[in-house]
């Protein structure tokens, strides 16, 4: 018994028209089903030599500053006119001056900053005086053309301080090394190595919630209240201006 | 023979103390300490001009650097000291002139006022974190003897064979 023609047809129409077809949507089902794997890849593999640079990449960044300061600059204001509802002090930056730094001694037996503005600008004793990342130290004396300021690192320099995450406040207290110690207040601070310390968002003396620094080691068993150490943000060693916060 | 404290240009080097110590060259100190440019200053001076004007000179430059720092402790019982000290060594001892002997001298003379620093910072801070500043307080007694005695003999030496020569004149 032969194949009729009709057989025949059928079965070149299977393997030479549908089958081809079928297998191209088999393989589509696949990569749907394994969310696109081998054409991202491939499309990665192909296009590497047309990513963005490193100078794409500076700019999102520098974009992305300029709306986190953006974002700052409109916190600052609703802190401010909060403040001003609560008849705190105010931590504006409109109060501040540049000085520049005239002479320097961050080590040695008095650890202090010369500044070229004075008495004459508006700036007086227990002025605060900031560096580019926080607090450095607060003003001593003033000439009528300078200032000088006790750096936090100081021996016998005090700034009272908290830490946000904990709300937990304590004392800073210059010891002459680079890293001041933070005497808590509480016996269970709950402070950990990265915690940031700042200004207390109540200080009527200092601009509060400013940065000051970071816990760097915490001594638990210290009496009467645990101690801490702190890496100052601001390092004086490396800042030729410097703003102060007149009030 | 003409006494330093009568010449002016000799009055005038010590402006050179008050302006180094603001200066503070940050390429001239050990572990970020700068030498004590005060015992430089005077210890020639009082080698050359005797015990009552190194411990006037001590006591001027004592006024000057403590109107120059945070306050707190005092260098001048310290320089006054030296400037009496060293004074009667120019006048009774035989000439010191070695490199080593100033050296050992400014030395000597630095690490007098650091304690004296020290000490005075202790007894100011004595409530708390005593711990803390001996180390604070070894680490720039020890930079600073060491970075003093080390430039001494290139300055002092220098300056003092200038003023023996005015002094002479």
């Amino acid at each position: 018994m032969g194949v009729s023609p009709w057989q025949a047809s059928f079965r070149w129409w299977r393997w030479r028209g549908v089958l081809p077809w079928l297998l191209l949507v088999g393989a589509l089902g696949l990569v749907r089903w394994s969310k696109g794997s081998g054409f991202a890849d491939a499309y990665a593999l192909l296009s590497r030599p047309f990513w963005p640079g490193s100078a794409q990449r500076e700019w999102i960044q520098s974009g992305i500053q300029l709306e986190q300061q953006s974002k700052l600059r409109l916190l600052e204001q609703d802190n401010q006119r909060l403040r001003g509802l609560l008849a705190l002090g105010q931590a504006s930056g409109s109060g501040r001056i540049s000085a520049a730094v005239i002479s320097r001694t961050p080590q040695g037996w008095w650890q202090q900053l010369e500044l070229g503005k004075g008495r004459l600008h508006g700036i007086a004793q227990g002025d605060a005086v900031m560096g580019p990342g926080g607090l450095l130290g607060r003003i001593q004396s003033v000439t009528p053309a300078t200032a000088r300021v006790q750096l936090l690192t100081a021996p016998g320099s005090r700034v009272g301080v908290w830490i946000p995450r904990t709300k937990r406040h304590g004392l800073l207290v210059g010891v002459g090394t680079s890293r001041p110690q933070l005497e808590f207040l509480d016996k269970n601070p709950y402070a950990v190595p990265g915690d940031l310390v700042s200004i207390s968002p109540a200080s009527t003396l200092l601009p509060s919630s400013l940065p000051v620094g970071v816990i760097q080691t915490v001594d638990d068993r210290a009496v009467p209240a645990p101690l801490a150490a702190v890496q100052l943000i601001a390092a004086p060693e490396a800042i030729d201006w410097v703003q102060v916060q007149i009030r | 023979m003409a006494r330093l404290h009568q010449q002016p240009i000799c009055l005038a080097s010590s402006l050179f103390v008050p302006w180094l110590t603001l200066a503070a060259p940050t390429w001239l100190s050990l572990s970020g300490v700068g030498p004590c440019w005060a015992v430089l200053w005077l210890l020639p001076w009082a080698l050359v001009d005797g015990p009552v004007s190194g411990f006037i000179a001590g006591l001027c430059l004592g006024l000057v650097l403590d109107g120059l720092s945070l306050g707190g402790a005092s260098q001048l019982p310290a320089l006054m000291a030296l400037g009496w000290w060293w004074g009667r060594l120019g006048r009774r001892a035989p000439p010191i002139q070695g490199s080593f002997n100033l050296g050992l001298l400014a030395w000597i003379g630095t690490a007098l006022v650091g304690l004296s620093l020290w000490l005075q910072t202790l007894l100011i801070q004595f409530d708390s974190s005593v711990s803390w500043l001996h180390s604070w307080g070894l680490n720039t007694f020890l930079a600073q003897s060491l970075i003093t005695g080390l430039v001494a003999p290139l300055l002092v030496s220098w300056m003092l064979l200038i003023w023996r020569r005015l002094a002479r004149a």
